[in-house]
């Protein structure tokens, strides 16, 4: 007989004293399912007050709790491998027995709990668990099934979409991201469907002569594999670790013509507004221009802002032809004339021009400026005249080539990345201290400073049409007007860091630093749903992601005759009553745990316990226990078999995840109602089999 | 001590032997020829005979598995397999090693598939020898019953606490009825102590992880450690052979030297081709030839100085290997001698010879015939890597 304990509210409360068994300073993912169930399933053991003992299979539980010197479990806790915990918890089990026969003592209870992921327990593990289930060992097999084996780029990544350039951390699910088509050789833009938080991690640092990225060693770029005869040559995908110096790696050359930018309206101070005595009238564009970018060049340079002062300032000395520029450009475009206070200085006195410039993202002061992502979007024409302006600045030119400095490294990055779509060949950020009192471009510093410089050209365009096979020699993408190909000339280990990864839909690669990198992978399981795009069975023209449905694995558990009971940690009490009662049971249980991923689901972190919620309210995971023929739907399960009114479409589940996604093309409309169909007719065989 | 003598194969003499340890846990998975080591201790554990919890695991894999679920927990552990079984259970020999289990393996050699044959052969134990195991090899029922008893003192060994396998071929040794003397439940008391000497274990009174993931921070050291124990496994064996020869009478040495003392030539082997080694350089001795033969019984930690002290002055050596090896630079066994012995001065030059494959007989005219081959690329100044004996051309 089937018997669920009842657990109320203010049970949970007096449990939640007893303390974590999986205690804080683990490193799973935010909104990891495990970490959630595992603390669940754990304290519900704890409440029954005999001893626990867990056993984990090799996983992401195990693998993100235990990092050598350190453990996350206050609980006698042991690993074997990936395949066999249920043997290794039986003979835990006997061998504890055997040595207290060997004393006379009798059999003492211990709550064996036995953690397994979908991977561990539906395919490589199953032997395993089917044979140590059949010689009765007493234990909770507890599968958290996420669907899928699942597995970066450090923080200042910058990522380039349609806005322009952005940070990594400033990428948001929906954005449109450039990516490179492998077929057609194209840039095109695609959807950024996921981010992932991956935690710490190692990090190292790629090199080109013009490129700089860092990645995880596990991060695959796309590189040109050069056979014998150069006719088949191609492009082919390579971690990082597989990569040697030489490789020759996919970089972006040049965006395409971009449109003049159209600023948003601010609002304007007016006279009579407080503290508002005295405005000097000035004529605001709005929309980008070439001398208007180099008037932004100039402030990027040599510039400040300071609103609540009214003023706009640039450290240009008198009687150079800087400062008679930036005097002409600021008469022609703003219509006011700058007051030159001192040899030094130049002041702009405009409440509006100053809301004006620092609306525009660019930064206030000399160490936190950078090129902002909308300037990566401008024509051509529009992105010289800012260099124009730049390097009337901080920069100088000594032939055919550009130097310019600054202290702002955010800066050199973002100018970099922005002068590699414009061809210009730049190279790497060379970062330099310079003591105090010396002089640097025009002016004597304070104190010591930390700044950078980097050095840039403009590229020759070689003769593609007459030398194609030569020049492909060096570059295989000449032909392509917006990629390229640089050897790689160094690969260093930097340091441990936070890391973050994307997911693009269709074309899986998108344009870090300048350089076309892959999105990471999730191999598909046993426990993998039907038509779930993974990494190993992706939403192809023909096939829309998995063929097959899940194993039906609490079932097939449930055939050895023990009890089985499926739980959602969406619905703590009856997870826990679940847990309870498959551990008092007397032999072998077996509790299947829908514990999302959402790196593998691909949704928000903090969208979690809602999927999975939504998972039960669509019938996709119903709520129930089966033991010996008898049959029980419990919780909302149950509710929704009295009420079915209460019952979601499938829809609701599935659009939540971006492994669903291509089912909501058109072309797919089918399969999408041939799951509903599927999941109905599974839910209404559970119905008629239970009692509630 | 009392000494009885008992008919026994080599199988039932592991199983009595085991019967003796009366292990906590023996979890196995039948295969031939190691079945009746298996079918022999269930009648034990169901005749309440002994205390021991016997898992009847699904695979050999499960078994490795339990045993090293078990030997967490402190107890005493022992299994049997062979073959395809001890290739199932190789991912986890090294966990049981990586996770200091002293459990006992007895190993009845046997071919591996394909083509499938169930006969001796001990490729399936060699391949096993990076896996960080102590490995012996035993040549008659008498070995496997005395090895068996050694096996649980060596790796339980406070400065070792590895697990250990020993090797019997499979039907040669495991189903041939040999004379056993055996030992008294007494004397197997006073050589193994009661319990293991266990520091930390996996213990419901013990918050303790064990089996965590290790980075290259640590992983380094920690195999580290494994290899000193292995360095320490060579001296325990020896003082465990040593008191095991005090207590029974029965000369139990790492390698067996014998007529080695004025030997100009030697045979090299483990395992039962020693037996017919030793029978050759009887009859080699009747014609007045100088010749000795050395049984190697500790294969893992290799015992280079006791080999190169019996080799010494040795002219050419006849390496008889009933394992198998392809495109490698001479038989397994050759390999390690080789590296034990070179650089050193008044070594002999190496034949190897791989036979007896699939449990082929290898008979004494056959060892003869190679021994002379031996001789002659011994005098060219040649030696032989990867010759093949008894089998059809």
């Amino acid at each position: 007989m089937l018997e669920l304990p009842s657990i109320s509210v203010k049970d949970l409360q007096e449990w939640s004293k007893l303390g974590e068994v999986l205690t804080s300073g683990h490193r799973l993912c935010s909104g990891c399912g495990a970490g959630i169930m595992a603390r669940q399933v754990t304290l519900a053991a704890k409440a029954l007050g005999d001893p626990i003992m867990i056993v984990n299979a090799t996983g992401c539980l195990e693998v993100a709790t235990t990092i050598y010197p350190y453990t996350a479990w206050n609980a006698p806790w042991l690993h074997n491998a990936f395949e066999n915990a249920p043997a290794t918890a039986s003979g835990a089990i006997e061998a504890m027995k055997a040595m207290r026969r060997k004393q006379n003592k009798p059999d003492r209870n211990v709550n064996m709990i036995i953690f397994g992921g979908d991977g561990g327990t539906y395919d490589i593990g199953l032997q395993s668990l089917s044979g140590a289930i059949e010689r009765g060992h007493d234990f909770l097999y507890v599968c958290y099934n996420n669907g899928a084996y699942m597995n970066c780029l450090s923080l200042d990544t910058h990522i380039m979409t349609e806005e322009g350039l952005k940070r990594v951390t400033d990428i948001k699910i929906g954005d449109q991201v450039y990516a490179f088509n492998q077929k057609s050789g194209e840039l095109v833009l695609k959807e950024c469907s996921g981010i992932f938080d991956n935690g710490i991690k190692k990090i190292y640092e790629l090199n080109t002569l013009h490129h700089t990225i860092r990645t995880t060693i596990n991060h695959p770029f796309l590189i040109v594999q050069r056979s014998r005869k150069n006719i088949e040559n191609k492009l082919i995908w390579k971690t990082l670790g597989e990569l040697n110096v030489g490789d020759e790696i996919v970089v972006l050359k040049s965006l395409a013509e971009g449109n003049s930018y159209t600023f948003e309206t601010i609002k304007m101070s007016k006279l009579g507004d407080y503290k508002v005595n005295k405005l000097n009238e000035v004529a605001l564009p709005k929309e980008s221009n070439p001398e208007l970018m180099e008037f932004l060049g100039l402030f990027i340079g040599d510039g400040w802002v300071r609103v609540h002062k009214t003023e706009i300032g640039f450290s240009i000395p008198k009687d150079t032809k800087e400062r008679k520029r930036l005097i002409e450009l600021t008469q022609k475009l703003f219509g006011i004339t700058p007051s030159e206070v001192n040899p030094n200085d130049v002041y702009i006195y405009s409440v509006n021009l100053a809301k004006f410039i620092d609306s525009l993202d660019i930064g206030k002061g000399a160490k936190n400026k950078k090129i902002p992502s909308w300037i990566f979007t401008l024509p051509l024409e529009e992105k010289e005249g800012l260099i124009k302006g730049l390097l009337q600045s901080d920069g100088y030119t000594i032939g055919k080539s550009n130097r310019y400095v600054s202290a702002s490294i955010e800066l050199l990055k973002t100018m970099r990345l922005l002068l590699q779509t414009m061809n210009y060949r730049v190279g790497k950020i060379h970062k330099q201290q310079k003591k105090k009192g010396t002089f640097v471009v025009y002016r004597k510093l304070l104190e010591d400073s930390n700044y950078g410089y980097i050095c840039f050209s403009r590229k020759k365009e070689p003769n593609v049409g007459k030398y194609l096979s030569q020049i492909k020699q060096r570059d295989f993408l000449a032909d392509n007007p917006n990629f390229k190909t640089e050897k790689i000339v160094s690969i260093n280990f930097i340091r441990e860091e936070p890391t973050i990864d994307l997911r693009v839909e269709d074309e899986h690669n998108f344009i870090a630093d300048g350089i076309v990198v892959h999105n990471t992978g999730i191999q598909r399981s046993g426990g993998t749903p039907q038509s779930a795009a993974t990494t190993t069975s992706p939403p192809g023209k023909v096939i829309p992601g998995k063929i097959k449905w899940a194993k039906p694995l609490a079932e097939i558990m449930a055939a050895h005759e023990i009890p089985a009971f499926t739980a959602s940690p969406a619905y703590i009490r009856d997870l826990m009553a679940k847990v309870q009662a498959g551990l008092k049971h007397d032999g072998s249980a077996f509790l299947l745990v829908d514990s999302p991923c959402n790196l593998g689901q691909r949704y928000a972190p903090e969208i979690s316990i809602e999927t999975t919620k939504i998972a039960v309210k669509s019938c996709f995971f119903p709520l129930y226990g089966t033991y010996l023929g008898e049959w029980i739907l419990t919780g909302e399960s149950a509710r929704i078999a009295k009420n079915p009114d209460r019952k979601v479409p499938v829809e609701d589940y599935l659009k939540l995840q971006g492994r669903f996604r291509h089912l909501f093309k058109p072309e797919w409309k089918k399969k999408l109602i041939e799951i509903q169909e599927t999941v109905d007719e599974r839910w209404e065989r559970l119905v008629n089999l239970a009692s509630c | 001590m009392l000494k009885q003598v008992r008919g026994m194969t080599g199988d039932e003499a592991v199983a009595y032997a085991v019967k003796l340890v009366n292990p906590d846990v023996l979890a196995a998975y039948p295969i031939t020829p190691q079945t009746i080591i298996v079918e022999r201790y269930s009648d034990f554990v169901n005749n309440g005979e002994v205390d021991t919890s016997f898992i009847p695991v699904e695979s050999e894999h499960s078994a490795m598995s339990a045993c090293v679920g078990a030997s967490m927990t402190g107890a005493r552990v022992f299994t049997a397999t062979a073959s395809a079984g001890l290739a199932l259970m190789y991912e986890i020999l090294y966990v049981a090693s990586g996770m200091r289990c002293p459990i006992v393996l007895a190993v009845a050699n046997r071919a591996f598939s394909a083509p499938i044959n169930i006969h001796g052969e001990c490729t399936d134990q060699l391949v096993c020898r990076d896996a960080s195991w102590v490995s012996l090899f035993g040549e008659s029922a008498q070995e496997a019953y005395d090895e068996t008893i050694m096996s649980f003192k060596i790796g339980e060994h406070p400065d070792v606490q590895l697990p250990t396998m020993f090797g019997i071929e499979g039907f040669i040794v495991t189903h041939a009825l040999e004379r056993v003397e055996t030992m008294s439940k007494t004397d197997v008391e006073e050589f193994l102590p009661a319990e293991r000497d266990v520091k930390y274990k996996f213990s419901p009174d013990e918050v303790m992880t064990f089996g965590s993931l290790v980075l290259q921070d640590y992983y380094m050291e920690i195999k580290r450690q494994q290899e000193e124990a292995m360095q320490n496994a060579y001296k325990v064996t020896k003082e465990v052979m040593a008191e095991f020869t005090e207590l029974t009478g029965r000369k139990m040495e790492i390698v067996e030297k014998y007529q080695l003392e004025d030997a100009e030539h030697a045979f090299i082997s483990y395992g039962a081709t020693a037996g017919n080694a030793k029978a050759v350089v009887n009859k080699l001795r009747e014609k007045g030839e100088k010749v000795g033969a050395l049984k190697i019984r500790l294969h893992r930690p290799f015992p280079i100085d006791d080999i190169y002290d019996a080799l010494k002055g040795i002219k050419s050596a006849t390496i008889l290997d009933r394992s198998a090896t392809y495109g490698s630079p001479g038989t397994i066994v050759q390999g390690d001698i080789a590296t034990a012995l070179y650089g050193k001065k008044d070594v002999p030059t190496l034949h190897g010879f791989i036979n007896g494959l699939g449990g082929r007989v290898l008979t004494l005219p056959q060892i003869i015939e190679a021994y002379e081959k031996a001789k002659v690329y011994h005098e060219e100044g040649k030696t032989l890597t990867q010759e093949w004996i008894g089998y059809r051309s």
